[in-house]
């Protein structure tokens, strides 16, 4: 088994979050991954208010179900403040890899514009390199230790450490930091503040494909 | 009053069940079990090896320590979230610069259905006991010995060694799981326990035991009508007889003997 890390491929234990600067009705789709450039659809919408103006971002949680040749979110339509950010999760078991894909080039987990995040649980112990799959410079490297738990007192400690994630800062140049260490089961959150769009890709699934 | 007898010694016995025990060769069989709570498909070979035999009047052929030795490779499918609670990663929040705070959702998981595939081999020793069966085969006698009854077969330390392979095989399957790697040793136990000895005796006595049990094997072959003087020329014909029944016993006389006589007529 291969613990899949890459945003344009959305898993179980991944996380897309994107912000929603100005207002507007902004629709979107869920596909499965790839999946949006055979469909036009946008079928679910985010209403971004004005909002007032310091006010602090909310977060607003969308909980994905698949379906049969896609996904269906919890709320269909939802109301936000400009600001806000709103993050998708799929739960489900049995699914597709899956993206979250928006009528604004901005708005789209399968290629990470503005004031987005994509986080990952690292379920696998190992070094992750990753890159850019659209051929940008940024790239870094996770590296994910066993916890090396032998007795129930490891057990609990490992369990306190996941609770704890690690924000890993991205833009079209560089990351920051570029190498985390962490143990099986933690979290990293890649929020990406500025880019012309990019993907957080582990280099061994573009090897895979060439 | 028998025509023809035919008499063996147990030395005698036992050489003529070596050879009729390594006739019958490697006999294999495929199907599936109950390993525990899991259903195992299995494929498992069979060679027999002769003991020592004791013949005991008045018609038992006993065989002390036959040896069966047997090969094992059987999966099984275990869905670990049937033996496994289902393991969340907590809600993570993190602070992001300039923006606020993001949160993940409790996200759970339960875990896949794994196949175990295990090769397994070992040997196990039984005392049997066989009674001669003669029956007439189309054209021929033939005298078979027959098993008496189901010999218990004891799998002792086997089943300890087996089940030590179950740990040792699903180990590696268990490691590739995401998130699995800390319950490791939580997850082996878990299967181990759920099988148990058990698991493995009950896996192991309906698949190894029909090689010993309803064991029947042919010792010895005669065509019913049988040239005794071949034709020497155009007027001196062959000579048939013609063997019009067969009896085997173990008989004593002054030592254990198998023997054989035949009613013949021209």
């Amino acid at each position: 088994m291969f613990d899949d890390f890459d945003s344009r491929a959305l898993r179980r234990t991944d996380c897309f979050g994107q912000r929603f600067m100005k207002p507007g009705t902004y629709r979107y789709g869920v596909f499965p991954a790839s999946g949006q450039h055979l469909s036009q659809e946008r079928p679910y919408v985010i209403k971004v208010d004005e909002g007032r103006p310091g006010q602090k971002m909310k977060q607003h949680n969308i909980m994905l179900s698949a379906t049969k040749g896609g996904f269906k979110p919890d709320k269909a339509e939802i109301g936000i403040d400009a600001g806000d950010m709103v993050v998708w999760n799929c739960p489900e078991k049995a699914m597709t890899p899956y993206a979250v894909v928006g009528d604004k080039e901005f708005f789209a987990s399968s290629r990470l514009v503005n004031e987005c995040g994509y986080s990952h649980a690292f379920g696998l112990p190992g070094e992750y390199r990753w890159v850019d799959a659209f051929g940008g410079p940024v790239g870094g490297v996770i590296r994910v230790r066993d916890p090396g738990v032998k007795t129930e007192a490891d057990l609990s400690k490992w369990r306190e450490t996941l609770a704890q994630g690690t924000l890993v800062m991205v833009d079209d140049q560089q990351a920051k930091p570029r190498e985390v260490d962490i143990m099986v089961g933690q979290t990293v959150f890649f929020a990406v503040t500025k880019s012309r769009g990019l993907s957080i890709t582990d280099e061994r699934l573009l090897e895979k494909r060439k | 009053m028998a025509e023809i007898t035919a008499a063996l010694d147990e030395q005698g016995a036992n050489k003529l069940l070596d050879g009729a025990i390594a006739a019958i060769g490697t006999q294999v069989k495929s199907g599936s079990g109950s390993l525990g709570p899991f259903v195992a498909s299995y494929t498992v070979s069979g060679t027999l090896t002769n003991g020592d035999v004791d013949l005991i009047p008045p018609s038992t052929i006993r065989i002390v320590d036959l040896r069966l030795d047997w090969h094992l490779d059987f999966s099984f499918g275990i869905d670990l979230s049937d033996i496994l609670p289902d393991f969340c990663l907590p809600q993570i929040c993190i602070d992001i610069p300039c923006v606020g705070e993001v949160c993940t959702p409790k996200i759970c998981i339960d875990w896949p259905t794994i196949s175990v595939p295990i090769s397994f081999g070992d040997f196990v020793k039984t005392t049997a006991d066989f009674q001669i069966v003669v029956n007439l085969v189309g054209a021929d006698w033939v005298v078979s010995i027959k098993v008496l009854g189901v010999p218990n077969l004891q799998f002792g330390a086997t089943t300890a060694a087996l089940l030590a392979a179950i740990g040792l095989a699903v180990t590696p399957i268990l490691l590739a799981i995401p998130f699995l790697g800390p319950f490791l040793a939580i997850a082996v136990n878990a299967i181990l326990l759920a099988i148990g000895v058990a698991g493995v005796t009950g896996f192991l006595g309906p698949i190894i035991t029909p090689f010993v049990s309803g064991l029947t094997f042919e010792i010895y072959k005669q065509p019913k009508k049988f040239p005794v003087l071949p034709a020497a020329g155009a007027f001196d014909p062959a000579v048939d007889i013609t063997i019009d029944a067969i009896a085997a016993v173990v008989a004593n006389s002054g030592e254990d003997e198998l023997v054989l006589t035949a009613d013949v007529s021209p």
